[in-house]
């Protein structure tokens, strides 16, 4: 009854406002329509605007140099002849493959990454598990653990150096006082890349500690409950319910320190200046080296576009296999 | 117990160490960044003659002047010495701007990036060597024109050699550098060894070897090469006149061919000597920093800030000249200065050059920084020259300064160098390191080929 009468009542009404105002109705869409492209248009300008500093500081200091990067790549722009460039084609490309100096920054890199990237992955696992427990002293573990992540890399390779030193340095007296004798850790070819792999492993597990942490307490402890009831042991608690439930964390961790590894330069560069005879040469390191100090940055830029493609291609392969394994 | 006292006495020693490394590291930043801003205020202080300038229509000379900063003291005997500058010349005004160099790559980042974008200061300082591969992309230029020959001849020869490229000379420096053989003089006396008190007494190779051997012992070894100062410029400063000295050479004559040269059965025998030592054990590749200052090596081939730290650690040091095989040849060469291409003034601009290197600047900047002075005069007006032991430095750096090849490849040959040392030093087989870097300094001659 009541819906009835009120509809009736709109009815009314509608007729009643229609007869006078119909000329106006016309106009009143198209002037809502305007002010919403306007309003669109205002808000877009808006995000732009707040967009902007991101942006451009993007393209200045990324796109820019990266585009700069690709021309250079092509031709033979020395330093100190900035004024004299010219295009040699593929020329820088070619020699990358003659260039001693090029393949052994590239082996290194990759044995630092293949032996960096497990390793650091099941150490930060590791202490995440340790400091997950409830143990005395936790928070103290916690933030020894995680230290030397705050810390520079400039000032830890320093501090390693020191302690490397076969001489004076803490690990070989400490080798010293159970017999064994001084190891040339950062002057031997055979010594020095995994020298360097072991400090910079307990430089960055802090870091991925935290994040397996997070990981950890976020398992549900009812799946952990259930597990019991169903007798599991601890093993098969860790096996069945704590690694499939860290697997999307694993799975970032494992393409972070990737492209880390990759990006190996500091620690070289302060402890070894990439020696000794070149076997701790990093790729970006061998970049660096003859774009500054040897002012070639025509070629210095072909092997910067080669190294980008590689880690590009490492990048995709990952991200193709991780989607197939959620798939 | 015993060794837990050992165990406490290297952690402690590595948490001093860390304490000193940051100190200082903090300390240079710090003290650099305000000497930065005086060097800036210091010279900004005259800016009034700017509008005076402007309003009368006289034309004053403005240069801009980069001096590069290692050391506190030396860069205020620097600042100092612009100032007077300032004072001495009304129609000439320099902006000084002090640069930080930390002995790595962090000056000639500088120098690359100002290249680049187009503004570079009007006189620069420049490592030595390096002048020529700036001369011969005429970044800087040459100055004949402006410096008459009796002001040539007060340098000494090896700071003309260093900056001469093309015959054509473009630097002048203020200090001179060389590498002595300290001993510490209770363990030569020790084992009854006779140290070399002047030029004409210099160890032949032998001697070194077999003195070395001599003072060598289990818990002391009988040289020091400073091997901690990486892989870098020290070694071709330091090694490069073992070749030379045995007929050898690092690079042609006229600095373009060193197929011949850097491979040659001279160099290569020097390098083999070079390696005798380290197989012999009387050398390590990884000394301390202080292993000569704490008395454990008895000889140092070290520049003459080791004369500075070996008396600040209260040992009893003393120098012999640079060992030699058939001719004398010490190492030379330091920081000098060069007129860019990018003056209006050229004359001016030497003109502060030759004040920045007389007499007065290069015994100033000599008590700053312990380096030799560039000024032969020089050496007769600071007394400490004229007597043992620095007269062996003196005799060195006037007869025996051998600077090193003026060759735009430069930056590579020395790498090509500092590494075949290197190799020598690990035991490699020298003959075939060295040809591999022949090979890399022959691509980057390439360049240069007109």
């Amino acid at each position: 009854m009541k819906g009835n009468s009120s509809s009736a009542k709109q009815l009314t009404d509608q007729d009643h406002y229609e007869a006078p105002s119909e000329p106006s109705i016309k106009k009143v869409p198209p002037k809502r329509k305007k002010r919403r492209k306007s309003q669109a248009f205002q808000e877009a300008l808006t995000g732009y605007f707040f967009l902007a500093p991101a942006l451009i500081l993007l393209g200045v200091f990324l796109l820019y140099p990266m585009g700069a990067a690709f021309y250079y790549s092509f031709t033979d722009f020395y330093i100190l002849k900035p004024d004299d460039i010219s295009f040699i084609g593929f020329e820088n490309f070619s020699y990358i493959w003659q260039d001693a100096q090029f393949r052994q920054a590239f082996w290194n890199t990759v044995y630092f990454s293949v032996i960096v990237v497990p390793v650091q992955l099941a150490v930060a696992l590791g202490l995440a598990l340790l400091i997950n427990k409830k143990l005395k002293f936790r928070v103290f573990f916690r933030t020894a653990f995680f230290s030397p992540v705050v810390m520079s890399l400039v000032v830890v390779s320093i501090l390693w150096t020191f302690m490397y030193n076969p001489n004076e340095g803490l690990i070989n007296q400490l080798l010293g006082v159970i017999g064994i004798s001084p190891q040339p850790f950062l002057t031997s070819p055979d010594q020095a890349m995994n020298s360097i792999i072991v400090m910079s492993v307990w430089q960055g597990a802090g870091f991925q500690m935290m994040i397996f942490l997070a990981g950890l307490q976020n398992i549900p402890n009812h799946l952990y409950e259930a597990a019991d009831i169903d007798g599991a042991t601890s093993w098969q608690k860790f096996l069945h319910v704590t690694l499939p439930g860290l697997k999307n964390i694993a799975l970032f961790i494992f393409i972070t320190i990737s492209i880390a590894a990759f990006k190996l330069l500091v620690q070289p560069m302060i402890m070894t200046q990439g020696g000794p005879l070149g076997s701790t040469k990093s790729l970006v390191y061998h970049i660096y080296e003859t774009g500054f100090n040897y002012r070639d940055v025509g070629y210095a830029s072909a092997m910067a576009v080669v190294f980008t493609m590689i880690v590009l291609t490492i990048t995709i392969i990952q991200r193709v296999l991780i989607r197939e394994e959620r798939g | 117990m015993k060794k837990l006292l050992y165990l406490l006495a290297g952690v402690l020693l590595v948490l001093m160490m860390a304490a000193c490394s940051s100190d200082s590291s903090t300390n240079s930043e710090g003290s650099s960044s305000s000497s930065g801003e005086n060097a800036t205020s210091d010279t900004v202080e005259t800016g009034s003659v700017d509008t005076s300038v402007e309003a009368t229509g006289d034309e004053d000379v403005m240069l801009d002047f980069w001096i590069h900063q290692t050391g506190e003291d030396e860069t205020n005997a620097y600042i100092e010495l612009i100032d007077a500058f300032n004072k001495e010349h009304d129609d000439i005004h320099v902006n000084a701007e002090v640069i930080i160099d930390d002995g790595a790559s962090a000056y000639s980042d500088s120098i690359n990036a100002a290249l680049v974008a187009g503004n570079l200061p009007d006189v620069m300082a420049v490592d030595g060597p390096y002048v020529s591969s700036f001369a011969e992309a005429g970044v800087i230029q040459p100055i004949d024109n402006y410096i008459d020959e009796e002001t040539k001849s007060q340098y000494v020869d090896s700071i003309i050699q260093q900056g001469t490229y093309n015959d054509q000379l473009y630097s002048l420096g203020a200090m001179e550098a060389s590498v002595m053989l300290y001993y510490n003089k209770d363990l030569l006396e020790e084992a009854g060894i006779e140290p070399a008190n002047s030029l004409e007494e210099a160890w032949t190779w032998d001697e070194l070897m077999k003195n070395s051997k001599k003072l060598t012992t289990e818990d002391r070894y009988g040289l020091n090469l400073f091997m901690n100062y990486g892989v870098g410029e020290w070694l071709t400063f330091m090694g490069a006149p073992l070749a030379w000295s045995n007929g050898g050479a690092l690079i042609s004559e006229d600095g373009t061919k060193v197929d011949g040269y850097l491979n040659s059965p001279e160099t290569i025998e020097a390098l083999n000597y070079v390696k005798d030592l380290f197989a012999e054990g009387v050398v390590t590749d990884s000394p301390g920093e202080m292993q000569f200052e704490e008395g454990n090596a008895a000889l140092a081939l070290g520049g003459p800030w080791i004369a500075v730290s070996a008396e600040d650690a209260g040992l009893n040091w003393g120098m012999m000249p640079y060992p030699y095989k058939d001719e004398k040849v010490s190492p030379s060469g330091s920081m000098a200065y060069a007129v860019t291409n990018n003056t209006e003034d050229p004359e001016a601009a030497v003109e502060l050059m030759k004040w920045m290197t007389n007499e007065e600047a290069t015994i100033k900047i000599s008590k700053a920084t312990g380096m030799p002075p560039a000024q032969k005069s020089a050496f007769e007006t600071m007394e400490k020259f004229n007597e043992l032991p620095w007269s062996i430095m003196k005799e060195q750096v006037i007869q025996t300064a051998h600077a090193r090849p003026a060759t735009p490849a430069y930056p590579v040959l020395t790498d090509a160098f500092a590494q075949s040392f290197h190799a020598a030093a690990l035991g490699e087989d020298v003959e075939s390191v060295v040809e591999q870097q022949v090979q890399r300094v022959e691509r980057e001659l390439k360049r240069f080929e007109e």
